[in-house]
């Protein structure tokens, strides 16, 4: 070889890594879940595997504690730099334009993979009739209680109360020197509204009518009734544990899993965390429906969607591995590795999932569910501020409720109709 | 150095010259890093927070509305609420710093048994990066797990566990602790350099005199910190009116509203409410307070004038 063949070749080699290095693209992932144990192995390997699959492209996971996500996500999303692929409060994110619509995309899918979802779980990904999620998972809200305290205080665990009369006598049962029936969320965490949400709905109240242009936590009276039921179990029945303001999800499964706390109301993936925390609690649980004063009253339940960022570069990669996320295998592992149900309907019978009684359950209680966040561009500023403000002041001055829940309605009104 | 004997002598027209021009030239080169640097970090995010204060801002999308949030932000109960809250924790922080910070030096600097060590160890709060104290603290406080609870139950001094930071008195109570905790080392530090500075003659001189130990402090050490004392205290003042660290992280602003100071007030509106046009001109008006504060402060105390007779 001549010199300057040589010279040549060696110039090529040197071109071409670059090159390749050049044609692989990262995108950014970010959801809260990326930093709770019982998923990480889950999604390192997702990684991996879309990579091996995908040699031009790099997936970066986000990893932000959850109740930094969203600012993060805002922060990120200001400065035209968010994340491709991420799951935040889609119709906020969507009426500020920080998200892509991704209907062009979904359009070019086959039927058999869009057939899977079906059409009013997609249209809990939809704002102002465009598609800007994808749901991948989601958690209905049942009752969960540890039947060995159950046990120890008397109670039946085949028999769980139905109505509020009876969680209130098995709640006093419950209660004992340093151990309480339940915990009552205050903290500043939008999962306090949602389980207010529940309480209300579990009483046939309403918090908006029917076209979100107004709150009614007060004036519906059903919605009052069981707001000051629900924090009365702390303020006036003595049977939650203390520092409900300060009480988020964290703290709530700590608790129980600790068997401070004999029952909480909560979705299915509090049951990996519970046992992450306590793993000798495994196999003492059990989950019934809310008790509730109305028949059939509806449960919440939570769907988390993957959408892509409006600032994504690379919308065809983020694509790729969304739907790649969306797969069976994974959709299996993320149900019982970290108790997140599939929200896809050709699941539904996968042997796996049908294995586990309690998933089983929750499945179940979750057929009358209704879907939250609730459709409104501003409900992460109501969810995560206004409503958590009033009940935090509520429980602070129990006497005050109704004026609270009055001031609420008027500040959420006016919010949801600017 | 020939030059700088001979130009203390030049009439003042005589630095028109094209010499001086190329000199000033070179100067500004010099400094030009530097001020590029402060424009990029300081100067450009200032005038984009100006800018956006004037804004309302929807998403990626904004429309210009003149004083519209100024108007907004003082309007609403919630910022003259912060207002009041900031007032009461940086009052109380900062006189607790200077007062707890001052009497710590005095006495780090009379002791000779394990002096470097207790010194060490009194700065550890400030060494610590405020986030981790935070969060420390975050979970000694904390009612069902926490140390604090866990101690004062078994001495017997509380019945039940404490939600400190559940309930307005005791989570202002405690965030403003923190405070303290995390800011006396700094003013211990800078009292305690200055205390160095003051010559053993004066107090001899005192001592023959036959001085109390009041009358030596009252007439040697304060005099002598004066100067020092007021920088440090302005400088905290500065500090503690833009921190929202402790805050964030122990109570968010809560409960209820009780340690929203004016910092947590704006991230709350800016990154919760999504009204980023409000949460600048809360920055705007936090920051032309703490100018205005600070230029008042200076001037009161006269640091100025009696620095420029000496």
């Amino acid at each position: 070889m001549s010199r300057n063949a040589l010279l040549a070749a060696v110039a090529v080699i040197a071109l071409a890594g670059p090159a390749a290095a050049q044609n692989r693209v990262t995108i950014q992932w970010q959801t809260p879940n990326l930093t709770e144990s019982q998923y990480e192995p889950i999604w390192k390997q997702t990684i991996a595997e879309f990579e091996a699959a995908n040699p031009d492209v790099k997936v970066e996971p986000i990893l932000v504690a959850r109740r930094d996500h969203w600012t993060k996500f805002v922060a990120s999303a200001q400065a035209r730099q968010a994340p491709c692929v991420v799951a935040v409060d889609l119709t906020t994110a969507a009426a500020e334009g920080y998200l892509r619509p991704m209907d062009d995309l979904w359009a070019k899918e086959p039927a058999s993979f869009r057939d899977a979802w079906a059409p009013e779980m997609l249209s809990a990904a939809k704002w102002e009739g465009k598609l800007y999620g994808l749901p991948n998972w989601g958690g209905t809200y049942a009752e969960v209680y540890n039947r060995e305290l159950v046990e120890k205080a008397g109670l039946d665990p085949k028999n769980p109360p139905k109505t509020w009369d009876e969680y209130l006598r098995w709640a006093k049962a419950l209660t004992g020197p340093d151990r309480w029936a339940t915990s009552i969320l205050g903290g500043k965490t939008d999962t306090t509204t949602r389980v207010l949400l529940t309480w209300i709905w579990g009483n046939g109240g309403e918090a908006f009518n029917a076209d979100m242009t107004e709150a009614t936590f007060a004036k519906n009276p059903k919605s009052l009734e069981a707001i000051k039921f629900y924090l009365g179990l702390f303020t006036k029945e003595g049977v939650a544990s203390p520092a409900p303001t300060t009480t988020n999800y964290l703290e709530q499964t700590v608790l129980f899993a600790q068997g401070k706390i004999a029952t909480m109301r909560n979705a299915y993936w509090s049951i990996a965390k519970v046992i992450g925390d306590n793993p000798a609690i495994e196999g003492k649980m059990f989950v019934a429906p809310m008790p509730a004063n109305i028949p059939n009253a509806p449960t919440l339940a939570s769907v988390s969607a993957h959408s892509i960022s409006q600032s994504c570069r690379y919308p065809e990669q983020a694509w790729r591995f969304i739907k790649f996320d969306m797969d069976k295998k994974w959709a299996i592992q993320r149900a019982v590795k970290a108790n997140w149900m599939p929200l896809r309907r050709d699941l539904v019978n996968e042997p796996e999932l049908k294995a586990d009684p309690m998933l089983a359950e929750f499945v179940r209680i979750g057929a009358n569910a209704r879907s939250y966040p609730l459709p409104h561009p501003a409900w992460a500023d109501i969810a995560v501020n206004d409503i958590v403000d009033a009940v935090q002041k509520a429980l602070l001055e129990p006497a005050r409720t109704d004026e609270i829940f009055r001031d609420l309605d008027v500040r959420v009104t006016r919010k949801l109709r600017q | 150095m020939s030059n700088t004997t001979t130009t203390t002598n030049i009439p003042a027209r005589a630095w028109t010259g094209r010499g001086l021009a190329r000199e000033r030239w070179h100067g500004y080169l010099f400094l030009a890093p530097t001020l590029l640097f402060l424009a990029a970090v300081i100067v450009l995010p200032l005038f984009h927070a100006f800018w956006t204060s004037f804004q309302r801002i929807r998403g990626l999308n904004s429309t210009f509305v003149g004083f519209a949030n100024y108007v907004r932000v003082l309007e609403d109960e919630a910022f003259w609420h912060s207002l009041r809250v900031s007032l009461g924790f940086v009052s109380i922080s900062v006189v607790a710093h200077v007062v707890l910070g001052l009497l710590l030096a005095l006495a780090l600097n009379k002791i000779t048994f394990a002096r470097t060590a207790l010194r060490v160890l009194f700065l550890t709060p400030w060494m610590v990066a405020a986030a981790v104290g935070a969060t420390i603290w975050l979970w000694l406080l904390e009612p069902q797990f926490g140390v604090i609870n866990y101690i004062l139950q078994s001495a017997g001094l509380i019945s039940a566990p404490v939600a400190w930071l559940g309930t307005p008195g005791t989570a202002f109570a405690a965030v403003t602790t923190v405070e303290i905790w995390r800011g006396v080392p700094f003013i211990m530090l800078l009292t305690l350099a200055g205390l160095q500075t003051i010559p053993a003659e004066q107090y001899e001189a005192a001592e023959i005199d036959g001085a109390t130990t009041w009358q030596k402090f009252r007439f040697i050490t304060l005099p002598n910190l004066k100067y020092l004392l007021v920088v440090a205290s302005t400088l905290d003042i500065i500090n503690v009116v833009r921190h929202y660290d402790i805050i964030g992280i122990m109570t968010g602003g809560g409960p209820a509203g009780a340690t929203e100071v004016l910092p947590a007030l704006l991230y709350n509106t800016a990154f919760r409410a999504n009204r980023f046009g409000e949460a600048a001109a809360i920055g705007v008006l936090l920051l032309l307070m703490v100018l205005i504060f600070a230029a008042m402060y200076l001037r009161i105390t006269r640091v100025g004038q009696e620095d420029d007779r000496r």
